[in-house]
């Protein structure tokens, strides 16, 4: 250890814009792969799997099947990603595309051709990005399989078929070599979300989360809608390898200081994709789905919630970067308010992120249910994640989704094996002492692991990730604020992670299992019937109250109790079996080993030798390492970041540790903060406030419209509909059934249109 | 007129065939009976087959339609045989097997009926490649006057006797009218044979305008015709007449005749020529106007009157004069320019509609067919009324979905063919500069959708009635009819899929302008053969893809 730090140090305090020739998408050349089409079994296979799960629901399989297959598609891709990996490692800085079959390819107009083919795009950011995609994802089926098997049967196919439908659609968006592609991915994503979220279907807050998710994404998706129309427009293309390049010109004047000079339809693009990011990335404001999203099974929340979808945000940032650098929202000079006011899109995206992540963090302070802890950390680190990539540097943004996506995806895999173990029990004040209970040992280690992960402990992979992000923030002379903000965010993050350590995982062994005790007890019953009519397991619990509710109750507990009583007496936790400790094994270990990535340099191999890279073609040193306090940023990161977590680990231990003899009382009980606690522990309002200042205008909007629909529209629409049928009314009697009339009528028809012939003679 | 009977072969084929089935109908043995139908499918195939052999002649104006038509006879013809089947002699067998009664050849229709409906066919594939008008006239009749007899004896009741009566004498007098205009066109051109009455009529119009007399004997020709199509305001017969025969021939009125009618009006409207020598530009004042205002009407009043029927049958009949009327626009819009083999090619247009009709209407009549029920009087009563199909799909999903494919089909919904084949419609009547007519159409076929929709959420989405009327009906024991259905749905949703839609309507490119009027208007030769050139593209016409995915 005494000579692994200075080698740290000397590493990372390399100056970072030392960098000469070309970057960004000009610096990589094409090459081919050895056998380019197996690229496409990364997304097929998951497809098949898909197939197999619908196939296997139409059967009527009642066994673990489906989550077998899935495993193996799965494994099967992220094998594929390896060799793809060890390919493009090989080639070095190097793209290549791979086309399938030609989706839409057409002349619009002479020489003019709109081109959007099923044809993936494959660069390093490309390769790290499917890495964990397809790697997480098999571990997480693998755990899942064990996790929803109280829900074997038709359930049990839905849940395999949108989980593997979301891979597929995950590597599309990370894989497609155009923006429409991506596009489709990313409603792919989104559907497969909200199919998951809303996997508890008879349970009304689930099928509400599931609705929330949908909708606030639909207002970022809208922003993606646009953005590549207004690419197609400016650009005439939506292919990366034919776009990047045609970015480079606008670059050049952006990072000499004239920005202004990007014409406003370049600009825009990367403003309306940063409203894309942030509502599928969890940002202010759009970031109010993700906690909610927590209604779906937890293997779900870990996956797509924590882990991958979400960055699909920070990923769009990156592969676009060239549009970011260029992108700004400019005030026209002659508007009557701050006229000629610009700002860069990249200033948009640092402080959405800084401000989501401090706002996330102090909710997430206040939380009691572990998993809604979980959510807003997610919601906290992301908003790290968007200053990493919008001070230009993808690799700071990249690195931390990495490791996040690995520590992260421990953390709720563990939550969610003490859910699934003690009853749906999520709630802080009733757990205690977990580690030391039987059989429960391999999920706390893993919790530990995830948990000093994110409190940023020294050595982590966290650790090194955040102070990438700390040590940008703190080097670039424009963005102090964001570096405080930041810097005390961490101590928060720190703080809150180890309270729900300390809370559930230490101190006196003491449980009360939650409101699916009972269903469990049935499910473990063989009492196969109940469930398997209605599909689901938790869903007809879900009438005793939402989880979510015990949050708010505050002083609750005694009362309750005693009516639950009955069924706690025979409740035993059960421990995890060997599915769900491998898998949380595997992930504690690899976030451990997630931090050999920084001294290695391997995630800014990979991101540099990639498209992502920012492009800085004036040559100048923007990036001039400044100094803090006369030390390099980087270096002084490690000191400042380490003590700040570890003020944040020590005040938890006293807080929630020291002498805290229940699960539900602790020190910190003593504390009040008044408003403050009580508007963090409401979520600040921000629902709320939405609904007052959105969701009521509009409602009393569609009811008002709706009113003007029944009255006018319909009324016209029903004219419109009696004129045929009155037509035909007054022609029926022509239609008599005597032969006489129908030969008269005849006869006069003739005669009728010889006049009609006569007169057009005339 | 050796050089006719080379290009006849088919037809002769056929009509070998036909003597053949009307002997062996007679034999007292049921086994040599029951012969007929194979046999007729046997001629119907080798016909096809004769028909891509062999290099078919028509008029020179419109070189490809011969084969064209006569493979979508042979094509169409095999579906309507086998919804024929088990149709004629039903009692009469039952009771000759039941031993009530003992078998006399005189009692059985067998012979006749599969003989008629023969003859009709050879009568259509004759109109297809007619050259002359007492050959056209008499290849109408030939395909009419067996119908008329079909129709009599399609069932025992006394509503198909009425219907036959009334069939014939108003068939009669819709002949009676063309033959008129046949006679005019005669005293207006002086000649009987078809590429000189084009040539008479060019001649014409160079020196000053059409005769009178041959406008008017065109108006009639046209006008007579339209008994043929069931446009107004020859139409009065067919609801009535579609509603008193059974299905399977109900199903053949819809489309030989119709088929017939169209051929001959389109071989008529070419003689007379779309204004300019290039068969670019509109029809010759007054046949266009009245073209207009036939195709208006007939759109129109089908399409109104066939909201409010309740009974299918009425529907579709009403449906098949509005299909008339979308038909003449395209036809009224003409084949725009020479050689023009895209979609903006009326007369092609009406072609590919003619397949993608007949086709949609075995499917819907097939459905209809198969469904009976025993009749108080010990006959059957076929199923009719929306009542009787109602919630069809928990019944017999199979039947449900042919007439839901057939609905659609008909009504031209997208992915389906019928919607590759009405596009043509819409796009060369846009390209004629028919504004107003196109738009005419799409409010008419708007109003279809109606009924169309209707006859889907009915066999599909209703459930049946608890008096029990829907669930009275059982399927006949003619799995024919059945399959007939399903191989008609099968081209409604398949023969889109298959790329060969485009070789399809290159197929259906009937009028090679630019091989008899060269665009320079120079005196074209008195008597136009057809070129070495244009009995090339016969050989090498693609159409042999378009029919075997009927078959």
């Amino acid at each position: 250890m005494t000579d692994f730090l200075p080698t740290l140090l000397t590493l990372a305090s390399e100056p970072v814009a030392a960098q000469v020739g070309p970057v960004g998408f000009a610096a990589l050349k094409e090459v081919s792969l050895s056998a380019p089409l197996a690229a496409w079994l990364i997304p097929g296979l998951p497809m098949l799997g898909a197939v197999l799960a619908v196939l296997m629901a139409i059967g009527g399989v009642k066994s673990k099947l489906p989550a077998w297959t899935t495993v193996l598609c799965l494994a099967g891709s992220f094998a594929v990603t390896l060799w793809l990996y060890l390919q493009m490692r090989d080639a070095g800085a190097a793209y290549t595309t791979v086309k399938l079959f030609d989706w839409i390819s057409f002349d619009y107009l002479p020489g003019k051709a709109f081109v959007a083919n099923f044809s993936l795009y494959i660069d390093q950011l490309t390769c790290l990005w499917m890495l964990f995609v397809t790697g997480l994802a098999a571990c997480i089926a693998l755990y899942a399989s064990e996790y929803m098997s109280h829900d074997v049967g038709p359930g049990y196919c839905r849940f395999f078929f949108a989980f593997c439908l979301f891979v597929f659609s995950m590597a599309c968006l990370v894989m497609g070599d155009n923006l429409l592609l991506l596009y489709l991915g990313w409603e792919g994503v989104g559907l497969c979300s909200y199919l998951l979220i809303g996997y508890f279907y008879a349970k009304p807050s689930a099928v509400a989360a599931a609705k929330k998710a949908f909708i606030i994404n639909r207002i970022g998706d809208l922003g993606l809608a646009l953005g590549i129309m207004l690419t197609f427009v400016h650009f005439g293309t939506i292919q990366f390898a034919e776009l990047l390049p045609k970015v480079e010109q606008y670059v050049a004047l952006a990072t000499s200081g004239n920005l202004a000079a990007v014409p406003a339809s370049v600009q825009w693009i990367a403003v309306l994709f940063t409203l894309a990011a942030f509502g599928k990335s969890a940002q202010l404001p759009l970031y109010v789905w993700l906690p909610d999203a927590m209604e779906g099974p937890t293997p779900v929340s870990a996956l797509i919630h924590a882990a991958t979808m979400v960055t699909a945000g920070v990923y769009l940032v990156a592969r676009t970067m060239p549009l970011f650098q260029c992108g700004a929202v400019t005030v026209p000079p002659d508007a009557w308010v701050l006229p000629g006011l610009v700002v860069p899109a990249l200033d948009i995206v640092v402080w959405g992120g800084a401000l989501t992540a401090l706002l996330a963090a102090t909710i997430g302070m206040a939380q009691f249910d572990i998993k809604r802890i979980m959510a807003y950390s997610t919601v906290s680190q992301l908003g790290f994640m968007f200053v990493g990539v919008g001070l230009a540097s993808s690799y700071a943004g990249a690195f931390h989704v990495f490791t996040h996506a690995f520590f992260k995806a421990t953390l709720f895999l563990s939550c969610g094996a003490v859910m699934h173990g003690f009853g749906g029990q999520l709630d802080l004040r009733k757990l205690s002492g977990v580690m030391w209970m039987k059989g429960w040992l391999v999920v706390g280690l893993a919790m530990l692991v995830g948990c000093l992960n994110l409190a940023g402990f020294p050595f982590t992979a966290g650790f090194f990730s955040k102070d990438v992000i700390l040590a940008e923030a703190f080097s670039n002379p424009h963005q102090r604020v964001v570096a405080w903000i930041l810097l005390v965010t961490a101590g928060l993050t720190a703080y809150y992670t180890f309270r729900v350590f300390f809370r559930v995982f230490l101190g006196p062994k003491s449980f009360e299992p939650g409101d699916e005790a009972h269903g469990h007890n049935d499910a473990h019953g063989h009492d196969d019937r109940a469930h398997d009519g209605a599909g689901h397991g938790h869903g007809a619990k879900g009438e005793h109250g939402a989880k979510g509710e015990h949050g708010a109750k505050g002083e609750h507990g005694v009362g309750e109790k005693g009516a639950h009583g009955a069924h706690d007496q025979a409740f035993q936790p059960h421990a995890p079996g060997w599915a769900i400790n491998l898998v949380l094994a595997v992930l504690a270990i690899g976030s451990l080993v997630a931090a050999y990535a920084y001294p290695t340099k391997w995630v800014k191999g990979l991101v540099e030798k990639s498209s992502a890279a920012a492009v800085d073609l004036t040559g100048s040193a923007a990036h001039a390492p400044a100094t803090l306090l006369g030390m390099d940023p980087h270096e002084i990161m490690y000191y400042v970041s380490a003590g700040v977590g570890a003020v944040g680990i020590l005040v938890a231990f006293f807080l929630h540790y020291l002498g805290r003899k229940t699960a539900a009382t602790s020190r910190a009980d003593a504390i009040k903060l008044g408003a403050l606690q009580r508007g963090a522990q409401h979520k600040w309002y921000v629902d709320e406030f939405y609904d007052a200042t959105v969701r009521v205008p509009l409602k009393v909007l569609a009811h008002v419209l709706h009113f003007l629909d029944k009255v006018l529209v319909d009324g016209l629409v029903n004219l419109a509909g009696l004129l045929p049928r009155g037509l035909g009314m007054s022609l029926r009697p022509s239609q008599g059934g005597e032969l006489h009339g129908y030969a008269l009528a005849m006869a006069c028809g003739i005669a009728v249109l010889a006049l009609v012939a006569l007169f057009s003679l005339v | 007129m050796l050089d006719k009977i080379s290009s006849l072969w088919p037809e002769i084929c056929l009509f070998s065939v036909t003597c053949v089935v009307m002997l062996v109908g007679l034999s007292s043995s049921l086994r040599v009976r029951k012969l007929c139908s194979p046999l007729a499918a046997l001629g119907l195939l080798t016909a096809g087959f004769l028909v891509v052999t062999t290099e078919a002649s028509g008029t020179s104006l419109l070189p490809n339609m011969p084969s064209y038509g006569k493979l979508l006879t042979c094509g169409v013809g095999l579906l309507l045989l086998l919804l024929l089947s088990g149709l004629p002699d039903r009692r009469y067998e039952a009771m000759v097997a039941t031993g009530r009664t003992r078998f006399s050849a005189l009692r059985t229709v067998r012979a006749e009926y599969y003989a008629f409906f023969l003859f009709s066919l050879t009568g259509l594939m004759l109109c297809a490649g007619a050259t002359n008008l007492i050959w056209l006239f008499l290849a109408l009749e030939l395909t009419s006057l067996p119908t008329y007899v079909m129709v009599a004896l399609s069932s025992q009741r006394e509503r198909s006797l009425e219907a036959g009566v009334k069939y014939f004498f108003l068939g009669a007098m819709g002949a009676a009218v063309f033959l008129f205009g046949f006679a005019l066109i005669y005293g207006g051109t002086g000649t009987v044979d078809i590429d000189q009455i084009a040539y008479a009529i060019r001649g014409q119009a160079q020196d000053g305008g059409i005769n009178t007399i041959t406008l008017a004997g065109m108006l009639l020709a046209l006008l007579g015709l339209c008994f043929k199509i069931a446009a107004v305001p020859m139409h009065f017969y067919t609801p009535d007449v579609y509603q008193g025969a059974a299905s399977p021939v109900t199903a053949m009125l819809a489309f030989v005749p119709k088929a017939a009618g169209f051929f001959a009006i389109t071989l008529l409207l070419a003689a007379l020529g779309w204004g300019d020598l290039t068969g670019h530009g509109a029809l010759p004042s007054p046949i266009g106007e009245v073209l207009t205002v036939i195709a208006v009407l007939t759109m129109t009043i089908g399409n109104v009157l066939a909201v409010l029927q309740t009974s299918v049958k009425r529907v579709l009949a009403y449906s098949s004069i509005a299909h008339s009327g979308y038909m003449l626009v395209a036809l009224v819009a003409g084949p725009g320019g020479s050689g023009n083999d895209s979609i903006t090619n009326g007369v092609a247009a009406v072609m590919l509609y003619l397949l993608a009709y007949g086709v949609a209407n075995v499917a819907a009549f097939s459905v209809l067919s198969t469904l009976e029920r025993a009749a108080p009087d010990g006959t059957t009563d076929e199923s009719d009324d929306f009542a009787d199909i109602r919630g069809l799909r928990k019944r017999a999903p199979g039947l449900a979905w042919v007439m839901v494919l057939a609905a659609l089909g008909l009504m031209g919904f997208p992915p389906l063919l019928g919607f590759f084949a009405k596009l043509p419609l819409f796009a060369s009547g846009l390209a004629g500069g028919h504004v107003l007519l196109v738009v005419i159409l799409a409010l008419n076929s708007a109003i279809a959708a109606f009924y169309y929709l209707r006859l889907v959420s009915v066999t599909l989405l209703e459930s049946p009635d608890g008096a029990g009327r829907a669930e009275s009906f059982a399927m006949t024991p003619f799995a024919n009819r059945t399959l007939a259905g399903y191989i008609a749905a099968t081209v409604i949703v398949g023969a889109p899929l298959v790329p060969l839609i485009d070789e399809a309507y290159d197929a259906t490119r009937v009028a090679q302008w630019g091989g008899v009027y060269n665009a320079a208007g120079a005196a074209p030769s008195p008597r136009p053969r057809p070129t070495p050139g244009v009995g090339e593209q016969t050989v090498e016409e693609p159409e042999a893809e378009v029919v075997p995915s009927v078959r």
